[in-house]
C-alpha cells in the first residue's frame, strides 16, 4: 500500500466521520433499517470511490498500452482489437431472451388497457351504487331525481320542469287541452301499456272538447258523460286502472318510467328514449322528483 | 465483422434508420390497420348529412364542441358509450375537436331531437337559459350547398372506395338522383320542424342549412 492510497483512505474516513457527525446532529435514528442501509451505502461509496480512483491513478502512472490494433485509424488514433467481454455478451443474450418473453408473454398479458381500467371502474361503481341505493328512501330518490333532471331533462323541460312554454311536456300540470285533443284525434300507442293502442277518433266534436277541458282543468267538477268512452281503459277515475293504461289524472311511476324507456312523439315534439342512459333506480328517482313538481 | 460500417458513417446511419423504422412499423402498423377499420354497421354519410357536416365545419362548431367521448365513467354517464376509432372511418376529416366550451356532440342524436335543435340553433337561451352559445339564425335562411356535398361523396367513393351504392347501404346515384333523395330526406326532417319559412323553402325544392345540419346532428349516434 503506497502513500497515495493511505491518504485517499484517510480522506474517506474523514468523509465518513463527517457523515456520522451530520447524522447525529440531525437526530437520525440509525436503528431504523432504511436509515442503516443508507448509512452503509454512504460508507461504501466513500471507500470504493477513494480505492478505485487511486488504483487507476497509479495505473496511469506506470501502464503502457499493448495489443493488436484494428485496421482503421482516425488521424493516427487507433483502436485495439479486444475480445467481447463475457459479461457484456451474457447481458446481450439475456436482453434478447427477455425481449422474446416480453413480446409474447410480458406485454400481451400485462399491458395497461384504458378500456380495461374503465370497465373495472364502472363495475366497481355500479356495485357500490347498487349496494348504496338498494332500498332508497323517498327523500333520497327525490334528491337523486333532481340532480339527474337538471342534467338530462332540463335542456328540454326547463330547470323548473315547466316545459319552457310549450317546448316540452309541462310537469307542473298533467296535460293541456290542446295535447288531449291531439291524442283523441290521432290516437296513441307509444308506451306499450297492457291495454294496447288507443285508436284515433274515439270521440269527436263537442264530446272531445268537453272531455279535454275537464281533464286539462284537473278533473274537477262534474265528470262529463262522454268520459265513459275513456273509462273502459283509463278507469272511471281516469287513473289508468293501476298501470293498465296511462294515468290521466297525475304522473305516476308507470308513465314516467315507460316514457323514459320508449321515448315519445307528441304534439309538442319528440322525446328520445333514455333506456340506455339511466339505470332502473335512476328512472324511479326521476319519477319521484317529477311527482313533486306540480 | 462490422468494422467497415465504422468507416462509413452514411451506411451506419442507414442501418440505424432501418432498425428503428422496422421496430416502429411492427409496433404501429398492425394496431393502426385494426383501429381504422369501420365498426360493424357503420354507413357512409348521405349527401344531406354531408351538407350538414359542411355547415358544421363552416361555422366552426368544432372549436367549442368535441366529438370524442373518452372512456371515463363521468363522460359515458353524460354522453353515452365511449367513442371507438372505427366510428370515424368515413369522417374526412374527423371533427374530434380539442376544446369543450360546449358539450360533446359525438352521440347527440341519441338524446336531442329535430325540434330541440330547431329551437336551440335559432336562440340557444330559449332552451338553455345559461347558454353562451351564439344564435345561428342565418342557418334558417342560407341554402345548403348540396352540390359540394355530392362532389365530396362522389370523390370519396371514387378515391377511397367508400361503400356508397352497395346493397343495404347508402345510395349515392347520379347528381339528379342525389338531389331528389336529399330533398326527400329534408322533407322528413321538416315534418318535425315548426319554422314556416324553412318548411316553405324545402317545399319549393331548396334546402336551408339548418335542415342539413339537423340531418347531420341526428345522425351522430
Amino acid at each position: 500500500m503506497n502513500g497515495l492510497m493511505i491518504k485517499a483512505l484517510s480522506f474517506a474516513v474523514v468523509l465518513i466521520l463527517a457523515t456520522f457527525y451530520v447524522v447525529n446532529s440531525m437526530n437520525i435514528d440509525l436503528s431504523d433499517p432504511i436509515n442503516m442501509i443508507t448509512m452503509i451505502g454512504a460508507i461504501a461509496i466513500a471507500v470504493i470511490t477513494a480505492g478505485v480512483s487511486v488504483k487507476y491513478i497509479n495505473q496511469m502512472k506506470s501502464d503502457t498500452a499493448d495489443g493488436k490494433l484494428a485496421e482503421e485509424n482516425w488521424d493516427g488514433i487507433g483502436e485495439y482489437l479486444n475480445e467481447l467481454p463475457s459479461g457484456w455478451a451474457f447481458s446481450f443474450l439475456g436482453t434478447m431472451i427477455w425481449g422474446v418473453w416480453y413480446w409474447f408473454i410480458g406485454y400481451p398479458l400485462n399491458a395497461f388497457s384504458q378500456i380495461g381500467q374503465y370497465n373495472e371502474e364502472v363495475l366497481a361503481y355500479n356495485k357500490k351504487f347498487e349496494a348504496t341505493y338498494k332500498n332508497p328512501s323517498v327523500s333520497v330518490l327525490k334528491e337523486m331525481g333532481e340532480s339527474i333532471f337538471l342534467v338530462k331533462c332540463a335542456p328540454c323541460h326547463g330547470t323548473t320542469g315547466d316545459g319552457l312554454s310549450g317546448k316540452a311536456q309541462d310537469f307542473t300540470t298533467r296535460m293541456s287541452k290542446a295535447q288531449i285533443l291531439d291524442i283523441i284525434a290521432n290516437g296513441s300507442n307509444q308506451l306499450s301499456y297492457p291495454m294496447g293502442a288507443m285508436p284515433a277518433g274515439m270521440v269527436s266534436g263537442d264530446d272531445a272538447n268537453v272531455i279535454a277541458t275537464w281533464i286539462a282543468s284537473g278533473m274537477k267538477g262534474e265528470k262529463p258523460v262522454a268520459f265513459t268512452a275513456c273509462a273502459s281503459c283509463h278507469g272511471e277515475d281516469g287513473k289508468g286502472m293501476a298501470g293498465m293504461a296511462p294515468n290521466l289524472a297525475e304522473y305516476d311511476d308507470t308513465i314516467i318510467i315507460k316514457t323514459l324507456e320508449h321515448g315519445k312523439k307528441g304534439k309538442l315534439g319528440t322525446m328520445p328514449s333514455f333506456k340506455t342512459m339511466l339505470t332502473p333506480v335512476q328512472a324511479k328517482s326521476l319519477s319521484a322528483y317529477i311527482k313533486t313538481l306540480k | 465483422m462490422f468494422h467497415w460500417l465504422e468507416k462509413n458513417p452514411f451506411f451506419f446511419s442507414v442501418g440505424v434508420f432501418i432498425v428503428i423504422a422496422f421496430a416502429g412499423l411492427i409496433e404501429i402498423l398492425p394496431n393502426f390497420a385494426e383501429a381504422s377499420r369501420p365498426v360493424q354497421g357503420l354507413k357512409p354519410y348521405t349527401v344531406l348529412e354531408l351538407a350538414g357536416k359542411e355547415v358544421y365545419k363552416k361555422d366552426n362548431c368544432m372549436s367549442c364542441h368535441s366529438q370524442m367521448i373518452r372512456p371515463f365513467k363521468s363522460e359515458t354517464d353524460r354522453y353515452g358509450q365511449y367513442s371507438l376509432s372505427g366510428e370515424y372511418a368515413y369522417d374526412r376529416p374527423f371533427l374530434w375537436g380539442s376544446k369543450r366550451t360546449g358539450p360533446d356532440l359525438h352521440r347527440v342524436g341519441n338524446y336531442r331531437t329535430t325540434d330541440w335543435h330547431e329551437t336551440h340553433m335559432f336562440e340557444p337561451t330559449a332552451v338553455v337559459p345559461s347558454s353562451i352559445m351564439p344564435a345561428y339564425k342565418h342557418h334558417f335562411t342560407n341554402i345548403a350547398d348540396i352540390e359540394t356535398a355530392y362532389a365530396e361523396a362522389f370523390t370519396v367513393k371514387a378515391v377511397f372506395n367508400t361503400p356508397y351504392d352497395v346493397e343495404g347501404g347508402v345510395k349515392l346515384g347520379t347528381w339528379e338522383e342525389a338531389q331528389k333523395m336529399a330533398l326527400a330526406e329534408a322533407k322528413l326532417i321538416t315534418a318535425d320542424m315548426k319554422n314556416k319559412n324553412v318548411k316553405d323553402a324545402v317545399e319549393s325544392g331548396k334546402i336551408p342549412e339548418i335542415v342539413a345540419l339537423i340531418a347531420y346532428l341526428n345522425r351522430l349516434k
